[in-house]
C-alpha cells in the first residue's frame, strides 16, 4: 500500500474514531481518550529509535516536557504582552522544533556511545533539563504553571475535543511517518544499524546521519505531542512533567505491540493506555505502574517480538515457559496482582484475573514439558481459594492458597532425573 | 571570610559522607552493569528492599539496621543469582540483552516498587540506632555518626569486595568473565556460574546500602528512583568495573553536589553531576579509571 493512500485510510479510521467518541456524548471520553493518543504518539516516536535503529532511549520526558514548557513559555509571554492568542497547530510546530534541536543535539553530543550508555546519557538528558526548568522561573519553577483551557472551541464545542482531535490527526501523522520510514531506504538503513552498526558503517551506510535523522524526528514528535498538554492538565509541574512514567510507558508499549513495525506501538498504546486509563479511575495510580510492569516483564519473557510477533513465536514461547526459572518467576510475579489488587473489587478483579491467565498459561506448559499435566490444577484452586479468602475474608483461606501455589511452584521444578529437562 | 571557608570545609566533609554513602550503592552496579555488562536498572529497586527489611526487623526487634542486612546477605545472594539465572535463560541465551533485557528489569523496578507501596503504603519510614542522634565535633567540622557509620562500613565493605576481586580464584575469574569468556571455558570454568555468583555479590550489597539509607533518610518506595541516574553516572565515571574508580568518583560527586547545593541551592545540585556524567561521557567514555 502507498502511503497516501494508508493516510487517508488512517484519516478515515480517527475521524470514525471522533464519531464514535462525539456519538457517546460523554466528555470524559474525550479526556481518556486524549490520553491515550498522546501515547500513541509518544510510542511511536520512541520506536522511531528505539525499535528500528536499536537506541533506548530514556529521556521521553524530557522531550515531552519540552513541548509543554515551550507552549507555557509562549502562553505566558501572550498573556504578559496581551497578544493575539496563538492558534495550537503553530504551538504543535514550536514545541516539535524545540524538541527536534534538542533531539539533534542529543545525537549529535551521543554518537559515539552505544548501547546502554546512550541510554544513561538520555537519562542524564532529562535530569539536566529538568534541573533546568525546575531554576526557570519564567516558566513556574518547582511551583509549576497554571493555563487557563479556553471554554470552547468553534465548530468542534468544548476545547477537550478540540485537543483530542488535534491529538488524534498528530497519531495520524506519526503513524504515517514512522510507517513511511519503515518501507524506505531510511527504513533500512535504520535496520542496518539496530542488526550491527560496525558492519553496516563498513558497508558505506551513513550511520551517522542516519542517527541524527532518528533522534531528530522521535524528539520532534515527542514534543509536539507535549504541546497541548498544558491546555490538557491546565497545571504544568516539573516533577510530574519530567516523571518516569513516560519514559516506562513509551518504551513499553512498543515492546509490548512488537517494535519492528507501526503497528506494534498502536496496539500495545492503546492496550496499555486503555488499561491503565481504567486502572487508574477504578483502582489507583500506583497499581497502574504495576500492571505496566508486569506486563513489561511477561511479555518481555513470553512474547519477545510483542504482541504482532506472538503468532509467529507461539513454539518459542511455550519452549521458553517451560525453563524452570521461567516458570517461576512468571508464576509468582503474576500472583501479586491476586494478593494485591483482588480486595479493591471491581475491575480490579478482572485485571487480576488477566494475569493470572499468564500464570496459569505458565503452569500448562510447565506442565506438559515435565509430563506432569495436572500441573495446572494448582493455579486454579490456588486462585479458587484466594477468592473465597476474599469472600468470607479469612486469613487461613489465605494461606492455604498461599500454600497451593507454593505446592504448585515446587511440583513444576522438582523433577525426577528420568525427565530431567533435556536440552534444546 | 572565615565563616565561608567554615563552611567550604563542612559542605566537602558532608560531600565526602554521602560519597561514601553513593559508593555502597554503586558498587553493585559497578559489578552488574562494569564488568558483566547487565544494565541492572532494578538495582536502587532492590536497596529499597534492604532499606524495608531493615526497617521491619528494627520496627518489630529492635535489631540494628546494619547487622540486620549482613545477616540477610544471603538471601540477597539467592535473589541475585536466581535473577541472573532468570536474565541468562530468558535474555543472554537468545542474545536479546540489550533492549528487552533492559525493559526487563524496568519492569522488575516498578513491581518491586508498587508492591512495596501496596503493602506499606507511600509513609516515610525510619529506624532506631544509637549512631543516629549523635555528631562528631572535630575543632569547626561537624560529622554527623548517622552519615559517618554507614560512610566507614560502605568503605569497609568495598575494600572487602576489592580483596576478594584481585585476590581469590573466583574474585579472579570474575574480572576475568568480562574480558574473555572463552578463555574461562578453557580452563575449565562455567562463564554462567560465575556471572551467576557476580550477580549475586552485585545484589547482595544492596542489602547493605539499603541499611545505610535507612540510617541516612527516612526511607519511601519510591526514593530509589533518584538514585537510579546518579549511579549509574557514577558507575561510568568512575571507569567501567573499577572498585577504586567508583570510590573516587561517588566522593567527587558528593563532594560537587554538597558543594553545588550549599553555594548554589539544592535545586541546582543534580545538574552539575549529570552535566559532569555528560561531560565524561563525551570526552572520556572510560571513565576515570577505565579499562
Amino acid at each position: 500500500m502507498r502511503t497516501l493512500p494508508f493516510f487517508l485510510i488512517c484519516l478515515a479510521v480517527g475521524a470514525v474514531v471522533f464519531g464514535a467518541a462525539v456519538g457517546l456524548g460523554n466528555d470524559y471520553i474525550f479526556f481518556a481518550g486524549y490520553v491515550v493518543l498522546q501515547y500513541v504518539v509518544l510510542s511511536t516516536a520512541w520506536n522511531i529509535l528505539g525499535g528500528y535503529c536499536g537506541y533506548v532511549n530514556f529521556g521521553t520526558a524530557a522531550f515531552f516536557a519540552l513541548g509543554a514548557y515551550s507552549t507555557v513559555a509562549i502562553y505566558k509571554f501572550i498573556s504578559e504582552h496581551d497578544l493575539y492568542r496563538m492558534p495550537m497547530p503553530f504551538l504543535l510546530l514550536i514545541g516539535g522544533a524545540v524538541s527536534a534541536v534538542v533531539g539533534f543535539g542529543m545525537g549529535y553530543l551521543t554518537l559515539r556511545l552505544r548501547g546502554a550508555f546512550f541510554a544513561i546519557a538520555t537519562l542524564a538528558l532529562a535530569v539536566v533539563l529538568q534541573t533546568l526548568v525546575v531554576n526557570w522561573d519564567y516558566v513556574g519553577g518547582s511551583r509549576g504553571a497554571y493555563v487557563i483551557r479556553p471554554e470552547a472551541f468553534p465548530l468542534i464545542g468544548s476545547y477537550i475535543r478540540y485537543l483530542f482531535l488535534i491529538m488524534l490527526l498528530l497519531a495520524v501523522a506519526a503513524l504515517t511517518i514512522a510507517r513511511l520510514i519503515e518501507r524506505s531506504r531510511l527504513g533500512y538503513g535504520f535496520a542496518t544499524i539496530r542488526d550491527d552498526e560496525l558492519a553496516a558503517e563498513a558497508s558505506g551506510v551513513p550511520t551517522l546521519r542516519l542517527k541524527l535523522i532518528a533522534t531528530t524526528i522521535s524528539g520532534a514528535l515527542m514534543g509536539m505531542a507535549g504541546a497541548p498538554y498544558p491546555y490538557y492538565i491546565g497545571y504544568l509541574q516539573p516533577s510530574s512533567t519530567f516523571g518516569l512514567d513516560y519514559a516506562v510507558n513509551s518504551i513499553a508499549m512498543p515492546l509490548i505491540g512488537g517494535t519492528t513495525s507501526w503497528v506494534g506501538p498502536l496496539i500495545g498504546a492503546i492496550l496499555l493506555g486503555s488499561l491503565q486509563q481504567v486502572a487508574t479511575v477504578t483502582i489507583s495510580s500506583a497499581a497502574n505502574l504495576l500492571i505496566v510492569g508486569l506486563l513489561l516483564v511477561d511479555f518481555v519473557i513470553i512474547a519477545p517480538n510483542g504482541i504482532v510477533g506472538l503468532l509467529r513465536d507461539r513454539r518459542t514461547t511455550s519452549a521458553a515457559l517451560a525453563e524452570p526459572p521461567l516458570f517461576t518467576l512468571i508464576y509468582i510475579i503474576n500472583l501479586l496482582p491476586m494478593y494485591f489488587l483482588m480486595y479493591q473489587g471491581g475491575t480490579a478483579e478482572w485485571i487480576a484475573l488477566f494475569f493470572w491467565a499468564f500464570l496459569f498459561f505458565a503452569a500448562l506448559a510447565r506442565g506438559w514439558a515435565i509430563d506432569r499435566r495436572w500441573l495446572f490444577l494448582f493455579p486454579f484452586f490456588g486462585a479458587l481459594a484466594a477468592q473465597a479468602a476474599i469472600a468470607y475474608s479469612s486469613f487461613s483461606l489465605t494461606v492455604i492458597s498461599v500454600c497451593i501455589h507454593a505446592v504448585g511452584v515446587l511440583c513444576g521444578l522438582i523433577t525426577n532425573r528420568r525427565l530431567a529437562d533435556a536440552p534444546n | 571570610m572565615i565563616f565561608s571557608f567554615d563552611l567550604l570545609i563542612n559542605a566537602i566533609i558532608s560531600g565526602l559522607l554521602i560519597g561514601g554513602f553513593y559508593a555502597a550503592v554503586t558498587c553493585g552496579i559497578s559489578i552488574s552493569f562494569g564488568i558483566l555488562d547487565i544494565v541492572n536498572i532494578a538495582h536502587p529497586a532492590f536497596v529499597i528492599l534492604g532499606s524495608y527489611i531493615a526497617y521491619i526487623i528494627n520496627a518489630n526487634f529492635g535489631f540494628d539496621p546494619i547487622l540486620t542486612s549482613i545477616v540477610v546477605l544471603p538471601a540477597f545472594y539467592a535473589l541475585g543469582a536466581g535473577i541472573y539465572q532468570i536474565y541468562y535463560v530468558a535474555f543472554e541465551r537468545r542474545g536479546q540483552e540489550s533492549l528487552r533485557g533492559l525493559a526487563f528489569f524496568f519492569g522488575l523496578l516498578f513491581i518491586t516498587e508498587v508492591s512495596l507501596v501496596l503493602y506499606f503504603g507511600v509513609d516515610y519510614r525510619y529506624v532506631q540506632a544509637p549512631y543516629i542522634g549523635p555528631t562528631l565535633h572535630v575543632g569547626f567540622i561537624d560529622m554527623p555518626l548517622r552519615m559517618l557509620v554507614p560512610c566507614l562500613v560502605s568503605l569497609l565493605l568495598i575494600a572487602c569486595l576489592q580483596l576478594v576481586l584481585t585476590r581469590t580464584f573466583i574474585g579472579r575469574a570474575i574480572m576475568a568473565v568480562a574480558q574473555d569468556q572463552l578463555a574461562l571455558r578453557l580452563l575449565a570454568i562455567d562463564p554462567t556460574r560465575i556471572k551467576r555468583i557476580a550477580f549475586g555479590i552485585s545484589i547482595a550489597t544492596a542489602s547493605l546500602a539499603g541499611a545505610f539509607l535507612i540510617i541516612i533518610q527516612p526511607v519511601e518506595p519510591s526514593v530509589g528512583r533518584d538514585y537510579i541516574g546518579r549511579i549509574f553516572a557514577i558507575c561510568v565515571l568512575g571507569g567501567m568495573g573499577s572498585l577504586p574508580g567508583a570510590v573516587i568518583a561517588a566522593m567527587l560527586i558528593g563532594v560537587v553536589e554538597s558543594l553545588t547545593s550549599t553555594f548554589y541551592g539544592p535545586s541546582w545540585a543534580p545538574a552539575v553531576s549529570f552535566g559532569f556524567l555528560l561531560l565524561t561521557l563525551a570526552v572520556r567514555p572510560a571513565g576515570l579509571l577505565g579499562r
